[in-house]
């Protein structure tokens, strides 16, 4: 994000995004989470 | 070809995964999507409250993009793959009638759907175009708020996709996206497995 010319990059809580679906044995595999991410144009 | 994932082949499979998603709405994915999908992200009920439920079944989001506060009245906001519409909806009551939303997606069953759902939920301050992430068809400057929610993951080149973000937002202006991050380091083996970028 910083590369494409953002600022002020924030992270706010992680969400176990995968945990009861099909997908729960792969994302565990990479430790795959969701999250909200914030960040600004200056 | 480009890179170790094969782009047209990727954007194909992503395409046939969220046709299912309109189609097979109750069927098993890899990922929770509906109504589970808003309460385990962190949804306020009453962002969605009322709104379609034909979208609401639909919700494919990861996180919750609204984390830090809804839009303000009179914003511009664009959606990067607005998928069935649920966040441009929620974005569209929050900015009002002085505010625009625009819903940007690839796959033109997601299209219509979004579409249907902003006309029963009246919701005219919202558009969906068809587009990808690395080329928005949204104006330079147009928008504040930038929202997208489980779909830079599937972007080949995120800084493509971050570049036209910028492009898009005003001085000032912010992004507020919900995405997959991998905690563990990704095998140069897996870079390439479409399956895995998809499910």
């Amino acid at each position: 994000m910083t590369a494409a010319g953002l600022t002020d990059v924030g992270f706010g809580p992680r969400v176990d995004t995968f945990a009861g679906a099909e997908g729960e044995e792969k994302a565990r595999l990479f430790g795959t989470y969701g999250y909200p991410i914030r960040a600004r144009k200056p | 070809m480009n890179g170790p994932i094969d782009v047209d082949k990727l954007r194909h499979e992503i395409q046939a995964k969220y046709e299912e998603v309109v189609g097979q709405p109750d069927a098993e994915f890899h990922f929770k999507i509906g109504r589970p999908a808003l309460e385990r992200t962190g949804y306020e009920p009453e962002w969605y409250e009322g709104l379609p439920e034909d979208a609401i079944g639909r919700f494919a989001g990861v996180a919750n993009p609204f984390h830090w506060g809804l839009p303000h009245p009179g914003e511009r906001v664009v959606d990067v793959g607005s998928g069935a519409g649920v966040d441009c909806l929620i974005a569209a009551r929050a900015v009002g009638f002085d505010g625009a939303v625009v819903g940007v997606d690839m796959t033109p069953a997601m299209l219509e759907e979004a579409r249907g759902a902003a006309a029963k939920a009246d919701s005219v301050n919202v558009e969906f175009r068809e587009g990808l992430a690395e080329k928005l068809p949204v104006e330079d400057g147009w928008a504040d708020v930038v929202i997208s929610n489980g779909v830079i993951n599937l972007v080949p080149d995120k800084l493509d996709a971050y570049r036209e973000i910028s492009r898009v937002l005003k001085a000032g202006g912010r992004v507020q996206v919900a995405d997959i991050c991998v905690e563990n380091a990704v095998p140069d083996s897996a870079l390439g497995d479409v399956d895995l970028w998809t499910g």
